[in-house]
């Protein structure tokens, strides 16, 4: 369990430093959003994140130095608690902004749903990591597809459909570089397209629908819906070039962006520091994705990679959706940016999982 | 490795994560050109609409300057008053919006949509006055509410502050909202909707400097419309103080003297020497602080339906016939033409007969001189003068002495003064004059018709040795807080050009009417030297039986111009009582003022009340329930306070 020291001269510093410069500049936006001018101080919000930042790298370090095969061995145990946990949450768990996921230990109050993807990731790479045929069947893509599909179902009925979504491309990331034959893959696209009808129909709720309609056409109902996306579109272009600067943004400081410390932490970020903070961060995103598929393709074992390649899709997926959302390009959904977005559950989530991708790299050469 | 095919595999992963890599980069690099478009090309639009999402400009009302009276005590001031304004722009739903607003300050909702309709054309964000000082439970009710009331806010302002009820009414004036036959005015340089403005009086003839400049308040609101972050502020500045001609203590001294003799009417004290008004009063009066207080619509209805119109400031809007006081004029006429000497003498049987017509003399008064004919106001004696005199000649020297047009005081609305002409004759009615006229206009009858402001310019000439001077109501103006800049006194208009002999002999005569066998007997001090002339006007020279019909005031009115002392003048004026029969009624309200005038002069103690105003000089206004007054001459036909459109409330 303890890391040795030879261990520590393969750790991908300039990985870690990215990823904690970018929870950096997130609480700095936090910091800057939340303000409360009545008291002349930051919000409750800033300090609960501050208190998660070390808590997440201290799990992060806990991930890291526990060997991930060790972890992938046993990911079925994780995978039960997982569901165990959806389930205790959907009977007994915390309700809030009509949503139903969280459950309480201890005084802190988590979401389960925010390890899904590590968990999925987890039990995927131990599924296809074994033997060498990976997956390129039909009963490979089924049998990671129940895997995917029980906790998937749980999470969309809290309802979460934002997080249950984000599972998908963390089966799709494996299953693609497990060997998934083109042709299934273009089906099982295919099919996710055809099928989202059905899911209007049958699985999104009235407000889900609404968000998607007004998309479509913001100005139908610009006080409504529409409204938050029309903000956010503002928000950002009101930055411009070099952002209005720290501390400075109109829009999210005085409540013309809504939940502007969550889901639009980053239009924030765009207003703040202009497009040239959006560079900036958009390249330490890009480069923790780069450094990440390293770690996968420099894997000593294909369950590493599919670990690292399932861990960075999901991640991947909402990153590149909440900036795009955050835009006014998307319809908005309660999907956070890892890393940069409020959030303990999820911030502590996704440092975990650069431990496990930390933990890959790191072994490479280990047996 | 540990099995066939390892490599193969190896190189379709690193394949595949290669794919993976491409298909970020060009994700990341679409995001990057979105942001591109929104931040780069598209700022300007975005940034507009930022800046109107959160920016607000608040105006800040000036204070009008502050009114002082002479010695430097102040007059009218401004208090802090509550405005709730609403700006459309907040509401989502503006019927839901009315609802709630009326609802919460306790208003039928018509009442708040009313203004809101009229500022329909205006830009949403500019926010309407719906209720101008509002009662501190409205403004408590709207604070608790506010974020059930996006739009609504609540804006401090000052507001004009008046002294004791009406004093000085007709002085000051009064402020009020902005007409919007105004707003384009000359006179209303750049003002929009909802300024307050003076609408007549000092607060109107000095408008523009006393309004001072609005500032504005840069702040930051959130999307309900709360006021989280100011910005910046441009403090508004505070109009230019104006240093009043008016001595407090005579003006008091006048108001009280006129309410206890209960007389309608007007008056006004002058430095014959400058034109300087020292107190003047306009009755009935109104008080002004009720227009400061947002007018109450019953309240104005009651005071532009009044029949003795209280908004009316009878000292330059009224006009009457001066009766006697008229004599003056006649007499400086005929000494002036050297047609008569001092010392020219008339034997007055009790009337004449001039141009085959018969004028009556109030009693036979024997042989008299000017000085005589003065003092006891012989019509015989002036109706001969006016046989020697042609018309144009005394409408000449009435024009020297101020009855001939404006006398320029510097309140809005003054009324010309006329005495007739051949030349008006022609014009007016396509006839000759007839000398008769003259006759009668030599004692201030007939054609000739003045305000009370111009018969005070008239004799304060006579005291001053003939400078025509112009009344006016400022002395000094404090424009920037750095001290008095006197305000440079007007250009006297005429000269009347009098040997001292003649100009005596009138003035022996006007004192003999006041220490002598005169009618002005009630306006004596004691080592004053008080000069004066009573005169009469009649109200109808209908048959009575016809006034009687239309139940009309037919008493006559009374007036009396005077100075003191009388060789070296330093006050002058008019009393002007409606309906007071004759007037020598009006004389002690003189004395009382110029008692005043001449113990603060001498640093003496206020003069104490005299017996006759003692018992009734706490009373309020009287109500004589007189009818519309109808003096026979022209009523000021379109009296100069204009009624606003929009009376509130």
């Amino acid at each position: 369990m303890i890391v040795e020291r030879r261990l520590s001269a393969h750790l991908d510093w300039p990985l870690l430093a990215a990823v904690v410069a970018l929870a950096l500049i997130g609480l700095a936006t936090i910091y800057s959003v939340t303000w409360n001018f009545r008291l002349d101080q930051p919000g409750q919000q800033f300090w609960t994140q501050l208190y998660a930042l070390p808590i997440g790298l201290a799990a992060l370090v806990v991930a890291l130095a526990i060997d991930y095969r060790t972890l992938a061995q046993r990911s079925l145990i994780f995978y039960a608690l997982l569901v165990a946990g959806l389930i205790y949450v959907a009977v007994n768990g915390d309700t809030r902004m009509g949503a139903q996921r969280w459950m309480t230990i201890w005084k802190f109050s988590f979401q389960p749903s925010e390890f899904g993807r590590i968990v999925i990731a987890l039990v995927l790479a131990m599924t296809y990591g074994e033997g060498r045929r990976g997956a390129r069947t039909l009963g490979d893509l089924a049998i990671g597809g129940v895997l995917l599909g029980v906790p998937l179902l749980l999470i969309q009925q809290q309802p979460d459909l934002g997080t249950a979504v984000t599972l998908i491309p963390v089966y799709l990331g494996v299953v693609f570089v497990a060997g998934i034959r083109l042709k299934w893959l273009v089906i099982v696209s295919l099919a996710a397209v055809l099928l989202s009808p059905l899911a209007w129909f049958f699985v999104m709720e009235d407000y889900q629908k609404e968000r998607v309609s007004s998309f479509l056409d913001p100005s139908k109902d610009p006080r409504g819906a529409g409204h938050q996306q029309i903000q956010a579109k503002v928000t950002v272009g009101s930055g411009g070039f070099l952002g209005k600067g720290f501390q400075n943004s109109s829009q999210g400081r005085y409540g013309f962006l809504p939940v502007a410390h969550n889901d639009f932490v980053y239009s924030v970020l765009a207003e703040e520091h202009g497009f040239i903070g959006v560079l900036v961060t958009l390249g330490l995103y890009l480069f923790v994705l780069w450094r990440s598929l390293d770690a996968a393709r420099l894997s000593n074992d294909r369950a590493g990679t599919f670990l690292v390649v399932g861990i960075i899709s999901g991640f991947t997926f909402q990153v590149l959706y909440n900036i795009t959302m955050s835009a006014g390009f998307a319809p908005v959904k309660g999907l956070t940016l890892p890393l940069m977005s409020y959030g303990g559950s999820s911030l502590v989530s996704t440092l975990a999982g650069f431990g496990l991708i930390l933990g890959v790299r790191m072994r490479r050469f280990t047996n | 490795m540990l099995f066939p095919g390892a490599a193969e595999d190896r190189r379709d992963l690193r394949t595949r994560i290669g794919a993976l890599r491409v298909m970020a980069v060009v994700c990341f690099g679409v995001l990057a050109v979105a942001f591109w478009i929104l931040q780069v090309i598209q700022h300007a639009k975005y940034e507009s609409w930022a800046d109107r999402n959160a920016l607000r400009t608040i105006s800040l009302r000036a204070p009008r300057g502050v009114l002082f009276d002479r010695h430097g005590r102040v007059l009218v001031d401004n208090r802090d008053s509550f405005t709730i304004v609403f700006s459309r722009e907040g509401a989502a739903d503006l019927d839901d919006a009315i609802r709630r607003l009326a609802e919460a300050i306790g208003w039928p909702e018509a009442r708040v949509r009313e203004p809101i309709q009229r500022a329909k054309g205006a830009p949403a964000f500019r926010p309407i006055t719906i209720v101008e000082h509002a009662t501190l439970q409205q403004v408590v009710a709207v604070k608790a509410r506010q974020l059930e009331l996006p739009g609504v806010e609540v804006l401090q302002v000052p507001a004009r502050t008046y002294p004791e009820a009406g004093l000085a009414a007709h002085v000051f004036g009064y402020v009020g909202e902005i007409r919007e036959d105004q707003i384009r005015r000359a006179e209303f340089p750049a003002l929009e909707a909802g300024a307050m403005v003076g609408q007549t009086g000092v607060e109107r003839a000095y408008n523009e400097a006393l309004m001072g400049e609005d500032g504005r308040r840069y702040v930051v609101v959130n999307s309900v419309g709360r006021e989280i972050e100011k910005l910046s502020q441009d403090d508004p500045i505070e109009g230019q103080r104006l240093q009043l001609t008016i001595d407090y203590d005579m003006q008091k001294a006048l108001e009280d003297g006129f309410r206890a003799a209960g007389f309608n009417g007007a008056a006004a004290f002058l430095d014959p020497n400058t034109g300087e008004i020292l107190a003047m009063t306009s009755l009935p009066a109104y008080d002004p602080n009720v227009f400061s207080g947002g007018i109450d619509r019953t309240v104005w209805a009651s005071l532009t339906t009044d029949s003795l119109n209280p908004l009316t400031n009878r000292l330059v809007q009224g006009r009457y016939a001066p009766g006697s006081t008229f004599k003056i004029v006649t007499a400086i006429a005929a000494l002036g033409e050297g047609l008569v000497t001092p010392d020219f003498k008339v034997n007055c049987t009790g009337g004449g007969t001039f141009y085959g017509r018969f004028f009556q003399c109030n009693r036979s008064h024997g042989v008299v001189d000017l000085r005589h004919a003065i003092e006891v106001s012989c019509n015989t004696f002036f109706y001969t003068l006016g046989e020697k005199l042609k018309i144009d000649t005394i409408h000449e020297y009435a024009k020297k002495l101020g009855l001939v047009g404006k006398t320029g005081i510097d309140l809005p609305g003054e009324q010309d003064s006329f005495v007739g002409s051949t030349a008006w004759k022609l014009r007016e009615h396509k006839e000759q004059w007839y000398p008769g006229e003259t006759i009668s206009v030599s004692i201030g009858q007939g054609a000739v018709s003045v305000t009370p402001i111009a018969l005070a310019t008239m004799i304060s000439t006579v005291a001053n040795g003939g400078t025509l001077v112009t009344p006016h109501l400022v002395r000094a103006i404090d424009a920037d807080g750095q001290g008095w800049k006197p305000v440079a006194r007007p250009a006297p208009r005429a000269k009347v050009s009098l040997s001292l002999p003649d100009l005596q002999a009138v003035r022996d005569g006007l004192w003999m009417v006041v220490n002598g066998a005169g009618t002005g007997g009630k306006a004596r001090i004691e080592g004053r030297d008080v000069a004066g002339k009573t005169g009469t006007a009649q109200v109808v020279s209908l048959t009575g039986a016809r006034a009687a019909a239309a139940k009309m005031d037919v008493r006559h009115h009374g007036f009396f111009v005077f100075f003191a002392p009388r060789d070296n003048p330093r006050i002058a004026g008019i009393v002007f009582a409606e309906h007071a029969e004759h007037g020598s009624s009006a004389a002690p309200i003189a004395k009382y003022v110029m008692e005043t005038f001449f113990a603060k002069q001498d640093g003496q103690p206020l003069p104490p009340l005299p017996p006759w105003m003692k018992a009734v000089v706490t009373s309020p206004v009287p109500a004589p329930g007189t009818p519309n007054p109808e003096p026979r001459t022209r009523e000021p036909r379109n009296p100069a306070t204009p009624e606003p459109r929009n009376p509130r409330r």
